[in-house]
């Protein structure tokens, strides 16, 4: 089981604004599709996922409101504001710029 | 952004409110982590496991069901009452930590809080304060208004008759109450001076006034040529007087010299009659019936649907009826009729003669108020940049944008509540002393007159202070909220000096020349409205203000005959003509700038048709000498005037209007209509006067004719005496003189000319005395302000100035620059704020008659007044450029 410090702090908050950009979901379902998406490289505990929802939702990027899941149960669905949108696109444009970076470092070869 | 932060910044100061949502959160957090967990096991359960097995899978994936609600309730604490309170402490810490500032700050938002509350406290009292009536909002007050005198409610029989017969508009035309005062004795009791008045029958049924005791006066009370001998009460009365006796059903009660009334009732506790000004104790059933006399108070309640200008509409047309009347007269010709509204009660020469001054200083107060922030968000900007190291390191470790703008404005808060606190403290004070100057104004002597309802503070005026004090935080805690919200700026390595823009720092400016803009505008109105008193004080009235002294007798009561009052009154002039350092004394009917008087038709005997409007005072002996009014042509009464012909002098303006350019001298004059009773008199011009002023000092001198004061038939009640010395000193020994020969006679008031001149100006006095203050305050706010940025400017130029003067500029040089920085910032806000000065000018000018509408007088003594203050704030930072020393100064770095 991975911790959470495996993944980078604050691209957290990126992958979970870019999940639920597709559709409204609750949690379960955003833990499901991160493990899903990532082939289970990017597992982080579920004790952590839920902090960071709600600290997405207290920053307004993301709202919830309860409805009944598919299974007919009640649950709590997430979905992403305009400002969390936004937000989105700027975490993205970091993270190309710094994924770029990155890469082309580790792509030096050695004289 | 800003409206979340708003939003946030609301739900957590409604604690309560968030306290009682809590057990909801959590809750809910209950049920999203139950569904997961129901979720996963479902999951585990798909994959073969046992029920038991894939609970507890689901429950060791999650990690701990209460650590996880814990670090959920940690990422949510933004919103939540421990981070206010938290806020709240560090706020209070960091006041705490700079006492000065914090004094400063909470003393000037005080100052502007507690003007603007004082002010609308007043206003609110006066105008905005419902009536504790069934709909206020539809009650409207009939008005009657004769050019150049208040407007009041009263109508004759006639004209009561065509608007109840002929309006729609109305649910009830309801007549009264009258406006009395009078003394009124109950049982044995001390006779007690209250508000009292006679009602119609509908009138408490229409207003929706129950009965707390008995029943009330109703239409069976009331029938023309007959009324029922009975009165009803206030509960206030009825617990002051009667300690809430149960048995005053049934009680006599007289009023005045009236005959006993038979108390039928008490209205609901808390009714007043229709102004707080005058609360009336004691009602009684109005006689209905013909009469001459235009005394019919009339209030209409408009239908449903019906607006005000429906009313207004309807009742021109009826108002055009009683003019056509046949028998109406040259007064009522001329009258002009009004309908207001009266849900916030009907109105009194208090409001008549104080609303207008009030919304002028309430802008003034606006002003200064805004000019507060301004003087406020400088200091904040200020310390906001000593403050931006802390404020990054805060952001370093982890604070939020949000946080850190939450808790700047967290600090704002505090301070504008502290300040409203004390402002409410000092607007209680400020109401008293203005109630003070209200109660210096003309007054119908004796009349128990309720200033108290005034500064009696409601949730009106706590709500106005509140949102007042929310919005000036809003205003200057602005400022430094904007900076902490641009991270981008702050470098926690670097130092606070070096940490500011070019446009931060042309913003500190600007915060200054706004703050000159606005002084500028509240010094030019304070010049204009001192200026307008003064004018107004040096006015050539027509007779000597000075070393006049003026005492008031209550005639009514004393038992004298006529020729004996004559031959007293002869004793009392003659003796007091004899005190040293009293020059002359005279008995008459009316003193000058007393207020309105008696008044009638003048025409000469040939020509009926053209008949003039004229104010009729009756004078005794040596009138004209006493109070200084020069005699112009003809001559003054003879000494033995009793069975002669009846003779009269005019004043220039009378003459003009009745004789044009002949010599009236020896002409006849008829007057008719005297104080609006029928008859004529004609009398012999024998001399003519120059104008004096009765009424408003603004307004020309009424034509006035002067008839002897025993041919009139009058005793006079103004006893005037001419002093060389202060009017003062002799006051003590009229009273005793007065006492020893009028003994039944009681004098009501001893004043001076000047002082009766000084309540006929309460509100010139009142806006020039508070707009002089405030303006003053200003002044001296943006010269503070400015000081501040002069004083900041030449610290961080300190190392700028050490080179130039390294470089062999002079200490003149460098002094220059400083006054040279004061001046530009002082001229900047001069040009900005002339065109606003002109502005505020000319709208006072609108409200207030005889304003002068462009004065560049006062703009230029405004403009003056900045300059040279903009000069004194320069000194001690020139001084303080001046010593820079080159050396210490390049060191530094």
């Amino acid at each position: 089981m991975s911790k959470p410090s495996d993944l980078v702090q604050g691209t957290l908050d990126m992958l979970l604004l870019k999940i639920l950009a597709l559709e409204p979901m609750n949690g379960f379902a955003v833990s499901e599709r991160l493990k899903q998406v990532s082939r289970d490289v990017l597992q982080m505990s579920d004790g952590s996922l839920y902090p960071a929802l709600h600290k997405l939702e207290q920053e307004g990027w993301i709202t919830a409101e309860w409805k009944v899941s598919e299974k007919g149960r009640r649950a709590k669905y997430y979905s992403l504001t305009r400002m969390g949108r936004r937000q989105l696109e700027r975490e993205t444009d970091n993270w190309g710029r710094l994924s770029g970076a990155i890469s082309r470092v580790v792509k030096l070869k050695e004289a | 952004m800003a409206i979340r932060l708003q939003r946030r910044f609301k739900e957590s100061s409604f604690w309560l409110r968030l306290l009682l949502h809590r057990r909801e959160a959590e809750q809910a957090l209950n049920d999203e982590i139950q569904f997961h967990l129901d979720a996963a096991t479902e999951q585990n359960l798909a994959k073969g496991m046992t029920q038991e097995a894939a609970r507890r899978a689901a429950r060791i994936e999650l990690g701990g069901v209460e650590q996880v609600k814990e670090k959920i309730r940690a990422a949510r604490t933004g919103a939540s009452l421990e981070t206010f309170v938290q806020d709240l402490r560090f706020g209070l810490r960091m006041l705490r930590k700079s006492p000065g500032f914090t004094i400063v700050a909470v003393l000037i938002l005080a100052l502007g809080i507690g003007a603007n509350t004082a002010i609308f406290s007043i206003i609110n009292g006066l105008m905005l304060r419902n009536l504790p009536v069934r709909d206020p909002g539809r009650l409207v007050e009939l008005l009657h208004q004769y050019p150049g005198e208040p407007a009041f409610n009263s109508f004759s029989w006639d004209a009561y008759q065509i608007l109840r017969d002929g309006s729609h508009a109305f649910s009830d035309l309801i007549v009264g109450p009258t406006m009395n005062f009078g003394p009124v004795r109950v049982d044995t009791l001390q006779p007690h001076t209250v508000f009292v008045g006679s009602v119609g029958g509908n009138f408490f049924q229409a207003l929706g006034v129950r009965a707390a005791k008995g029943r009330l006066i109703g239409p069976e009370d009331v029938r023309i040529g007959y009324h029922a001998p009975v009165a009803v009460v206030s509960w206030s009365f009825w617990k002051s007087r009667f300690d809430l006796d149960p048995g005053i059903i049934g009680k006599k009660i007289v009023v005045g010299d009236d005959a006993p009334l038979t108390i039928i009732g008490v209205t609901q506790r808390g009714f007043y009659g229709l102004s707080e000004q005058a609360k009336q104790d004691v009602w009684w059933p109005v006689s209905l019936g013909p009469s001459q006399e235009w005394g019919f108070p009339l209030l209409g309640r408009l239908k449903p649907g019906i607006s005000i200008e429906q009313a207004r509409a309807e009742m021109a047309v009826l108002f055009q009826r009683v003019v056509n009347l046949p028998d109406a007269g040259p007064f009522v010709k001329k009258m002009k009729f009004r309908i207001e509204p009266a849900g916030h009660g009907v109105s009194t020469p208090l409001r008549a003669m104080l609303s207008t001054p009030l919304v002028v200083l309430m802008g003034v107060v606006g002003l200064l108020l805004v000019l507060a922030c301004t003087n406020l968000a400088g200091l904040l900007l200020a310390r906001a940049a000593s403050r931006q190291h802390e404020m990054a390191v805060r952001a370093c470790l982890g604070a939020s944008r949000a946080r850190l703008v939450r808790q700047t404005l967290t600090e704002s808060l505090l301070l504008s509540m502290m300040g409203s606190v004390l402002g409410i403290f000092l607007a209680y004070f400020g109401t008293r002393g203005l109630i003070r100057i209200f109660a210096s104004g003309r007054q119908i002597i004796g009349a128990p007159v309720h200033f108290d309802a005034l500064s009696k503070p409601d949730w009106h005026v706590l709500l106005f202070t509140g949102a007042i004090a929310i919005m000036t935080a809003l205003l200057f805690g602005a400022v430094p909220a904007i900076r902490a919200c641009r991270p981008t700026s702050i470098q926690p390595q670097e130092p606070a000096r070096a940490g500011e823009s070019r446009s931060q720092r042309l913003f500190g400016k600007s915060l200054v020349v706004s703050q000159v803009a606005l002084s500028l505008m509240l010094l030019t109105s304070a010049a204009l409205f001192v200026g307008y008193l003064s004018q107004l004080r040096n006015l050539d009235l027509g007779f000597r203000r000075d070393h006049l002294l003026l005492i008031t007798l209550d005639t009514a009561h004393s038992d004298y005959t006529a020729p004996q009052y004559g031959r007293l009154s002869e004793q009392l002039v003659a003796r007091i003509d004899a005190i040293p350092g009293v020059t002359s004394a005279t008995l008459s009917d009316m003193s000058p700038m007393q207020g309105p008087g008696a008044g009638a038709s003048a025409f000469e005997p040939a020509h009926r048709d053209s008949m003039h409007n004229i104010l009729i005072n009756n004078v005794g002996p040596s009138y004209f000498e006493t109070y200084g009014t020069p005699l112009l042509s003809g001559r003054y009464f003879p000494a033995e005037v009793q069975d002669k012909p009846l003779v009269a002098i005019l004043n220039q303006a009378a003459a003009r209007d009745c004789f044009g350019s002949e010599n009236p001298i020896g002409k006849h004059l008829t007057l008719s209509h005297i104080t609006l009773t029928k008859g004529e008199i004609t009398y012999e011009v024998v001399g003519v006067v120059a104008d004096a002023k009765y009424n408003e000092l603004q307004q020309p001198a009424p034509p006035t004719i002067y008839r002897d004061l025993v041919q009139a038939g009058s005793i006079g009640s103004q006893l005037a005496v001419r002093t060389r010395i202060a009017p003062d000193a002799v006051a003590g020994v009229v009273r005793g003189i007065e006492s020893s020969v009028l003994k039944t006679v009681p004098i009501v008031r001893i004043t001076t000319m000047n002082e009766q001149i000084d309540a006929a100006i309460v509100p010139e006095r009142l806006v020039a005395a508070l707009s002089g203050w405030f303006g003053a305050l200003g002044a001296l706010l943006a010269a503070v302000g400015l000081y501040g940025l002069l004083a900041y400017t030449v610290t961080r130029r300190t190392h700028e100035i050490g080179v130039r003067m390294a470089l062999g500029a002079t200490r003149s040089e460098v002094i220059r620059m400083v006054l040279h920085d004061a001046l530009w910032t002082v001229c900047a806000g001069m040009v900005l704020g002339a065109p606003l000065a002109f502005w505020a000018n000319s709208m006072a000018a609108s409200l207030i008659h005889g304003l002068p509408a462009k004065s560049p007088g006062a703009i230029l003594f405004g403009g003056a007044v900045m300059i040279v203050l903009g000069m004194v704030a320069a000194y001690t930072p020139a001084r303080k450029a001046m010593r820079v020393d080159p050396m210490v100064a390049l060191r530094y770095e």
